[in-house]
Parts: C-alpha cells; sequence; structure tokens
C-alpha cells in the first residue's frame, strides 16, 4: 500500500488522499504550532486558505497539506515547535502572553541595540513555518508569455459557466484553478454539476483548463502572474473573471483555535469526501442553510450531533435528531491539546456542551483578495465571490453573465460581531485582545492597525481574518476611512521564492566582440552595468604597471558611441553641452560633462569635431541610454535638423595607452601618430593593421592615449595585431581593476561612483570643463542660481596614513563631514590615496580629516603628473 | 521542432526627413523596417550593403542633411523557423506576431526588432545582446534545436501586410 512518511513514521493513504486526510487517517490531530504562542493547531478549512495544516513537504516549507495530494513516498514534517510538535517546551510562551504584548519586537529590542542580535538569533529559531533549505541548487523557473481574451481565475461552477459563456461568443478562454476541478467538493448535487460543466468545457476547443495553476496578482495591463508546478505564466488578458469563490467566515471565541474547531465546509469534506470521522461528538453552529447539509454529512459518518446553535429564522428548519440552541452564541471552546467542551450562551444563561468536535457556519466571506487589487481593470467576479452564499443556479447564472462580458454588481457584506476572546490572525497569532491594546496604543486606523500588529500579513493574506479585522476597525473608528479594508496587494496565495524570482535571471548582459578573446587570456570577467567586462588579467599591479612603464591595451567597447549629422548639428551640441563648441577646430576634441535642467552632472565624456560639420561623441558606458534620451529629446523639442546614430553597438574601441603607444602605432600604421597630426585633446583617421580606425586622443588614465574606434566585426584582428606587435615592448591588456587606479592617480571622478545626483560641477572641481559666457547650455540658469551661494560640499583628493575602508566615512572635530568613494595603494606614488566627499566646518573645509581609523590629509588633484605632460606627450 | 540559426544580412540605415524616407523609392531585395518617423532600416543578403548605400542615397535628393550608412556590425539576427517557431516565441515575448511583417519591442527582455515570415521569425538585436539573447532563447526554448552553420538572409517570402 502506497505510504508517505511523517516525521520517520510510516503513514499508509488510500486513493483520493490528500496529505491531510491521510495524516488525520492516521491519528494526527496537532498539525502545527501558532507563530507567538505556540499553541496547537489542527485542521480548520480544508480549502487551502487558513494556516493551520502548514508542514514541510518534500522539503518545500510553508505547504498546505490539505489541498496537496498524497504520493507514495512523500516527506512531510510539522516543522513548528521544539523539540516536536507534539511536545513544544515553547508553548510556555502562551503563559508569558502578557509579557508578549503586540509590537513587541519594536517595544523591547530597543535599547540596548546590540541586544538585538543575540534576541534575534533566538526569535529565527523560536518562530517561523519551517526551515528554507539554502543548500539545494537554486531551481529557476521558466517563464512564459501568454495572450488569451479571457482569463477565468478558478474552475469552479461559476467559473466554468463564464468560460463557457465566453468561449461561446468566439473568445479565447484561459482557466486556471489552483487544484483539481473539483477536487475540494464532497459528493452532492454541487459537484454532480460541476463534473457536467467540466466536459463540456474540457471538450471546448478555445478553452484551456489549467488545474494546479495559482493566480498570484493582477497587475496593471491587466497581467496576471499564473505559477502553475513548473513554470510561471504571464498572462496578458484582454479581460479577467474572478471565481474564487468564498470561505466560510472565521469564528472569533475563546479556544477558536484549538483542534477540533472545523469551519462546516471542512468537517464536511472529511466526513464526505474522504469518509472520515472529524470527531466523534459535535456542535454545529449553523447561520446558513448549508450547515444542516454538513448535519447530514457528519451523521452518515457517525458523528454524534449534540447541539445545533442557530439563529430563530433557521432553527425552524434545522434537522431533526439535535437539540437546538436557539440565538445561541459560543463563548468559548475548552480544551488543551483539542476540544473537550463548548460553551454556548443564550437567552442570558450559558451552558456547557461536552463535545470533541465544533463545527461553524457563520456564512460566507468572498475570498476577493484579487478583485480587490483591481479595481481600475476589465476585471469582473462571478459566484460566490461577488454573490457569497449564492445557490447553484445563481453561480451559474452570474458566471455566465460575467463569461458574456455583462457587470455582476457584488452583494454586499455585512459586518460581522466582534467581542470578547479569540485569535483574529491565525497566521501572525494576533488577538482580539491584542487589537484592543493597539487601537488604545494609539494606531487607530485599518492600515495603522495592521502594520503595526502584521494582522492580515502572514501566509494566508487576510483570507480567514481580513473581515474580522475590518469588521473591529469599523466598529472602533470615528473616521469611516479609517475603518475600511486595508489595501489588497499581491501574492494573493502562498507562492514558492522561485516563482516570485522568476525571470530575474533575465538581466542581460552585454558582450563586446573581444568576449572570447578575453576568455582565452584568463580575463576574470564580471558584470558592470549591463555589461560584461573584464576586470583583470593575472595581478592588476602587472596590468598598471605596462600602461605606466610601457604600453597597454584594454577593451572600450562598452563605451557609448554616437554620430551626430544634419545641419544644426552645431547648434545642438551648443546648446546642450556646457563646453565652448564654437571654438572646437575640426580634428581637435574637449571633455565633455553633460548637466541636466537642474545643472547636476549626469554623464561626461568626449566631443569630436569632424571636418564636415558632423561631431562625434563618447559617453561613460553605462551613460550610453541617457546620452541619447538627452540628445533625442532636444532634438525632438527644439525642431532641429540634425540626424543622431548611436553608434555604440556596431563600434568596438581599443585604447592603446603608455608612454610606448606611439611607438606601437607605428608598427601598424603609415598614417602620422605624431602630435602635430593627432594633437592633445584630438583625434584623427587612421588605418591600422589594416583596420580602419577613428584615434581619438584621451587623458583618462594618465598616459599617452588612443581610443581607437573600429567596426565590431574587426575587433579581434585589430586587438590581436596590437598584442603581437607589442610583445617586445612588454604590452599587456588591463581590465577595470587597472583602470580604476590608473584614473585614480589622475584625479579623475567615476562618475556615479565618486559623485552624488545633485553634483554640479563647482562640486567636482569640473569648473574649467564649462563655458559660462556662453549664451546658453542645458543647466546654465541652474548653475548660475547655485553660484550665489558658498559651496559646502566638494569632491576632494586625499592622502592617508593608511589605506582606509571606500566608503569611510571622514571625520572632523567629532563631526562626519564626509565620506570616502575611492581609494587604493597608488603604484605610482607608492602611498594610499583616494577621493572622497568634503563638507564645510564652521565656514571653511577641513584640511586634515580622520577616515574611519586612518588620517587623511586633503590635498590638490591629480596626484599624478600634475601638469599633464605625459598625456599630452 | 522549432530550429534557431544565426542569420547573416546587411543593415543600412537612412537618417532623413519623415517626407523624405516616405519619398525613396525602397530598393529591390532589402526589407524595409520604419523604425522612426525619421529612421530607416533596409535589411538584405550579406553583401548587399555597399549597393543598398548607393541606392538609399537618393534620399538625399528630398533631404541633403540625410545619413545613409552602413550599420550591418551593430545588428545581429537570430531566425527561429519550423514547426513550434511561434509557439517557441511566446516564451520569449508578449508582442502579438502578425503572420507576415515587423513589429518591435520586448523579447527576454531585449529590444528586439521581429520579422515574421509565416513560420520564420527573424530577431533583430543589437550585437552586443547577440550572445545573450541566443543563450535566453535556448534556455527559455527547452525543445529548439541550434543549427550550427550561419544561414544568408533571404527576403521574407510571405507577402507583408
Amino acid at each position: 500500500m502506497a505510504s508517505l512518511d511523517l516525521e520517520g513514521r510510516r503513514v499508509p493513504f488510500e486513493d483520493g488522499d490528500t496529505v491531510a486526510s491521510a495524516l488525520f487517517r492516521a491519528g494526527v490531530r496537532t498539525f502545527n504550532r501558532s507563530l507567538k504562542h505556540h499553541r496547537r493547531r489542527g485542521l480548520y478549512c480544508l480549502t487551502g486558505d487558513c494556516p493551520n495544516c502548514l508542514c514541510t513537504v518534500d522539503g518545500e516549507p510553508g505547504t498546505r497539506v490539505c489541498t496537496t495530494e498524497a504520493r507514495d513516498g512523500m516527506r512531510v514534517r510539522r516543522e513548528t515547535g521544539r523539540p516536536s510538535v507534539e511536545a513544544d517546551a515553547l508553548s510556555v510562551t502562551k503563559l508569558a502572553g502578557p509579557l508578549m504584548p503586540v509590537g513587541f519586537y519594536s517595544k523591547t529590542f530597543i535599547r540596548p541595540r546590540v541586544a538585538w542580535e543575540t534576541a534575534e538569533r533566538v526569535i529565527r529559531r523560536a518562530t517561523g513555518i519551517g526551515t528554507l533549505r539554502t543548500d539545494d541548487a537554486p531551481r529557476s523557473v521558466p517563464v512564459r508569455n501568454v495572450l488569451t481574451d479571457v482569463l477565468v481565475i478558478g474552475g469552479g461552477i461559476a467559473g466554468l459557466a463564464a468560460a463557457l459563456a465566453a468561449a461561446e461568443r468566439g473568445e479565447r478562454v484561459l482557466v486556471a484553478d489552483e487544484g483539481r476541478v473539483g477536487g475540494l467538493l464532497a459528493p452532492g448535487p454541487a459537484r454532480e454539476r460541476l463534473q457536467a460543466l467540466s466536459a463540456e468545457a474540457g471538450g471546448h476547443d478555445r478553452i484551456v483548463l489549467l488545474e494546479h495553476h495559482v493566480a498570484v496578482g493582477i497587475y496593471e495591463g491587466p497581467m496576471v502572474p499564473v505559477a502553475g508546478r513548473d513554470e510561471l505564466l504571464r498572462v496578458h488578458p484582454g479581460r479577467v473573471v474572478v471565481a474564487t469563490g468564498a470561505i466560510e467566515t472565521h469564528g472569533v471565541f475563546g479556544g477558536n483555535d484549538l483542534p477540533g474547531v472545523w469551519l462546516g465546509r471542512g468537517a464536511a469534506r472529511m466526513a464526505g469526501a474522504h469518509g472520515l470521522r472529524p470527531g466523534e461528538r459535535a456542535v454545529v453552529v449553523a447561520h446558513t442553510e448549508e450547515a444542516f447539509e454538513h448535519v447530514a454529512t457528519l451523521r452518515r459518518s457517525g458523528v454524534e450531533i449534540a447541539a445545533i446553535v442557530a439563529p430563530s429564522a433557521l432553527a425552524g428548519s434545522a434537522p431533526g435528531g439535535a437539540r437546538v440552541v436557539r440565538d445561541g452564541r459560543v463563548v468559548a471552546a475548552e480544551g488543551s491539546k483539542g476540544v473537550r467542551a463548548v460553551v454556548i450562551s443564550a437567552g442570558g444563561a450559558r451552558e456547557r456542551v461536552e463535545c470533541d468536535t465544533l463545527v461553524l457556519s457563520l456564512g460566507l466571506t468572498p475570498r476577493d483578495a484579487l478583485l480587490r487589487m483591481a479595481a481600475e481593470e476589465p476585471v469582473g467576479g462571478a459566484g460566490d465571490v461577488a454573490w457569497p452564499g449564492c445557490s447553484l443556479v445563481e453561480a451559474e447564472e452570474s458566471g455566465r453573465a460575467a463569461g458574456r462580458g455583462e457587470p455582476v454588481e457584488r452583494r454586499p457584506l455585512g459586518g460581522v460581531v466582534v467581542g470578547g476572546r479569540g485569535t483574529v490572525c491565525l497566521c501572525e497569532d494576533v488577538s482580539i485582545g491584542d487589537l484592543r491594546d493597539a487601537w488604545a496604543e494609539g494606531w487607530r486606523s485599518a492600515e495603522l492597525l495592521k502594520r503595526y500588529t502584521t494582522t492580515t500579513m502572514g501566509p494566508c493574506q487576510g483570507a480567514m481574518c481580513g473581515r474580522v479585522f475590518a469588521s473591529f476597525a469599523a466598529a472602533n473608528a470615528a473616521a469611516p476611512r479609517a475603518g475600511g479594508r486595508p489595501t489588497a496587494r499581491p501574492p494573493a496565495r502562498t507562492v514558492p521564492l522561485e516563482v516570485l524570482a522568476a525571470g530575474v535571471h533575465e538581466t542581460g548582459t552585454k558582450r563586446t566582440s573581444l568576449h572570447e578573446r578575453h576568455l582565452q587570456m584568463g580575463a576574470h570577467m564580471d558584470r558592470s552595468g549591463s555589461w560584461i567586462r573584464p576586470y583583470r588579467y593575472g595581478d592588476w599591479r602587472e596590468d598598471h604597471r605596462a600602461v605606466r612603464e610601457r604600453v597597454g591595451v584594454m577593451d572600450v567597447g562598452t563605451l557609448g558611441k554616437f554620430f551626430v549629422a544634419g545641419r544644426d548639428a552645431p547648434a545642438l551640441v551648443d546648446r546642450v553641452f556646457p563646453c565652448d563648441v564654437e571654438h572646437l577646430e575640426p580634428g581637435r576634441s574637449r571633455y565633455l560633462i553633460v548637466l541636466d535642467e537642474a545643472g547636476y552632472a549626469m554623464d561626461d565624456g568626449l566631443l569630436c569635431a569632424n571636418a564636415d560639420g558632423t561631431y562625434t561623441i563618447t559617453s561613460t558606458s553605462g551613460g550610453s541610454d541617457r546620452m541619447e534620451s538627452a540628445l533625442r529629446d532636444r532634438i525632438d523639442r527644439w525642431r532641429l535638423h540634425v540626424h543622431l546614430l548611436n553608434q555604440t553597438a556596431m563600434l568596438g574601441a581599443v585604447n592603446v595607452a603608455g608612454p610606448l603607444a606611439r611607438d606601437l602605432l607605428e608598427r601598424l600604421t603609415h598614417d602620422p601618430v605624431d602630435r602635430d597630426a593627432i594633437p592633445y585633446p584630438g583625434h584623427g583617421r587612421i588605418t591600422v593593421a589594416g583596420v580602419p580606425c577613428h584615434a581619438i586622443r584621451s587623458g583618462f588614465v594618465g598616459e599617452l592615449s588612443f581610443e581607437l574606434h573600429h567596426s565590431r566585426s574587426r575587433g579581434v584582428e585589430l586587438w590581436d595585431s596590437l598584442l603581437a606587435a607589442g610583445e617586445d615592448l612588454g604590452i599587456r591588456p588591463h581590465g577595470l581593476d587597472a583602470l580604476d587606479v590608473l584614473r585614480l592617480e589622475k584625479g579623475h571622478p567615476f562618475l556615479a561612483q565618486d559623485t552624488l545626483p545633485d553634483d554640479h560641477p563647482t562640486k567636482l572641481g569640473l569648473d574649467w570643463a564649462v563655458d559660462m559666457t556662453k549664451p546658453a547650455f542645458v543647466g546654465k540658469v541652474a548653475l548660475e542660481r547655485m553660484a550665489a551661494f558658498p559651496l559646502e560640499r566638494k569632491l576632494v583628493g586625499l592622502e592617508f596614513d593608511a589605506r582606509p575602508q571606500r566608503g569611510a566615512p571622514l571625520y572632523a572635530s567629532a563631526r562626519v563631514v564626509g565620506r570616502v568613494t575611492s581609494c587604493a595603494v597608488s603604484p605610482a606614488l607608492g602611498s594610499p590615496i583616494g577621493l572622497g566627499w568634503l563638507r564645510t566646518v564652521d565656514g571653511a573645509f577641513p584640511e586634515r580629516v580622520q577616515a574611519g581609523s586612518v588620517m587623511a590629509t586633503v590635498v590638490p588633484r591629480p596626484f599624478y603628473d600634475p601638469e599633464g605632460a605625459r598625456v599630452r606627450a | 521542432m522549432p530550429e534557431l540559426a544565426r542569420t547573416l544580412a546587411d543593415v543600412v540605415v537612412c537618417l532623413a526627413e519623415a517626407e523624405a524616407l516616405d519619398a525613396l523609392e525602397r530598393p529591390r531585395g532589402a526589407l524595409p523596417i520604419r523604425v522612426a518617423p525619421d529612421e530607416l532600416l533596409l535589411v538584405a543578403h550579406p553583401g548587399a550593403a555597399h549597393a543598398l548605400g548607393r541606392a538609399a542615397g537618393a534620399v538625399r535628393e528630398a533631404d541633403g542633411d540625410a545619413l545613409v550608412t552602413d550599420v550591418s556590425d551593430g545588428w545581429a539576427v537570430w531566425s527561429l523557423s519550423g514547426p513550434g517557431s511561434r509557439e517557441a516565441f511566446m516564451r520569449l515575448s508578449m508582442l502579438e506576431l502578425p503572420n507576415a511583417g515587423v513589429v518591435q519591442g520586448d523579447v527576454a527582455r531585449l529590444p528586439v526588432k521581429v520579422v515574421a515570415d509565416g513560420k520564420r521569425l527573424h530577431l533583430l538585436v543589437p550585437s552586443s545582446w547577440s550572445e545573450h539573447l541566443r543563450e535566453r532563447i535556448l534556455s527559455l526554448v527547452p525543445d529548439v534545436g541550434e543549427v550550427a552553420e550561419p544561414h544568408a538572409w533571404t527576403a521574407p517570402r510571405a507577402r507583408h501586410a
């Protein structure tokens, strides 16, 4: 016989068993422990809504075993409780309840702060609903996009009726059900009707029925992520019909979470579908006619009905054979391991009825989280979710209407009576008393109360407690807005983390044409922005030394590269960029700082004037998209006759730098590359090793250097020729690690690494790159206004006594006055240097500061070759 | 089973005033993709760029500043073909495919221009994303078969809408 394993014990099961029914048959009554007070929890809803049956199944924590079909060899663990769920030493915390008020963490571990580190470890072990396996190989969930006319969520009677009605109109329909269609229904007329609809829908060629597919939420579009067992569907429907049904309303009274307290449909399902008696002797609270069906089902399975508690209006139709308590109210369920008696109050008197089972049919609460998160989208409800407690005929009728795209008005829900004692939020273990205390402390709106008490924020996402919670807030709130239901947000149902992460690995990586070469040369490659780039080839100090003493090459194909043509091209660059464009001769170039309207530095690069009135612009590797949108925006806004071509992908670029850079190029070209032919700062067209190149002198690394821009398809050829021709010169490639230090020695900031979003050129020490005599450029007005204020913060060069941590705070007069943004031990200078932010102290910039635990002196930049003789060579 | 192959193609861009592009006679043998009012891409078989550039240079009659350039190096083309190719595409993108024609947008989170030609789909992607797109297709479409030898671009067979 098939069996599953419960904590080392063999539990046989029968066909049609869920894990929960198999365990229940084997005598298991406690399925887990409550989050804070470690109270025993038993089966309650049996519809996959409440948190009471969360166990770890085959390593997957937080699995609802009441809707998980039993499979041979399954391993099930109840992970709450130390040492075990049946003997939980931590259940003493329920005695200490008064010492653990709501808001416990916020109140208790504030001071001293170090206490939290210890406390957190203890609390993390004591709470939670399972242990994540962190040693497994990560499972990646593929994502599939699905287009459909109609998405129906929920394969019940209303859902299938909606699907058929839509399909009959010629629409393509996708039906997603989180379990098996009809899997939750006990035998009866509802199941028979559902089977008929399901057969009809299954045969329809425009209906796709997906079982075990959970709708996670509804996003604008609408877009509905639907989690299957091994994939995530991004469904893009024309419209959505939510037919997720209703759950029986959670009852709140003392002992309401004891094992043996059942929601009516749960008890009926255990008895009717699995043939298992929920208990021996039951009290049934019947606020719905459906409850009387449950009474019959329970009786058939052999349960003795001790009493039926019903309002007068229904009491007359109660089945005979049991005592009926008219207009009674359950005040408490008593017992320790499970229910032993129920206290009922009726007509001012209280009575105690001995029983082991309490069945609650208090009315229906729509499972409407999806409906509530989609107020502005073409989303409608059908069946119980719109008309809770509707008949079979009504369910089908509303489903057909919704399927035809007609609106189904939602029937208003009454409040539920909230008073006395008991657990409101089963997931987070919040009692009605906790809510009262929090309200008294001043958390007086539903949204605040939710955040403070974490009610509705557990695995059931308010499915059980949401309505009770809203009723509590409504009853107490002075303003109506303060009493509403908190906003519904995804996920509506529990989904595994890998489903939430589905698609994140899609973040792309761009590659240059030299990618394979870098790998062959043993480069350490990693992401840098959206590119994957070499960081070093062996020891970065060797890479660095080649540039300073001999010659080095670096793949800079990642740089943003633009070509600007058209008769208004000069006007565009003059009006966008802050540098002097008017006097820029063809063949010359300028350092470019790109400002936004607020005068803040967005990016930097080079501007090269070509002979035919066109321009070549480079930007940083990460800034090319920003540069393109900034330029296109101005071209359109100013209606300029300019053609902008983004050449970033089509051009490769190699930077050849070092005192021997020119010697190397002369070996590979017949074109002149001397200071007159290609001066600094300037550029020219040359052919290197047969590859046509645009050679741009640049100063970033502080040596004689030529950026060779070339057709991407010729990149490997050029790279190989350079390395081969420079072999006897001691050429080496270098990556970002060496570059970081080379430019730091030169005092150049890396935009975004060394800068803040509100840096204008003066703060960066880049005033020289801005021509304030120009009539206009983007950001000029803002710069003029800011110039009227004294400078309070600037980027400075720092020399340290020893190497600090990057990001270390800078102190002066015991105050934090800045931060180190870059630092390294400079091989060229032999000492630790860096860049950092500094604020004024009493109107002046400090000259000596403490960087974390080391001392630093503010020094002028650049650190290396301050006259720039090497760059201009 | 869908097949994935690299397609070699030449691409020429014409940047010109919208009216000038409207008036330009489409060079024979090239697939025109009007990606923006002032930007036209011409896609053709390898080696065609030079002739295409000359033919498209006629646009300068209407817009003297027009820019016509060979941008073949900036584009990579991956082609899905055979049975299941359109279903495979659904795993990559939410774009609705015409039977024949061009759509542009998000494919595997990349900016892609898709040329639909019945069961043959050409995905044009900036060349720096080429390898990434190939890897995404191979991992998202488990039953795809990769063809090692690249194909040369041929004009779409299906009639364009």
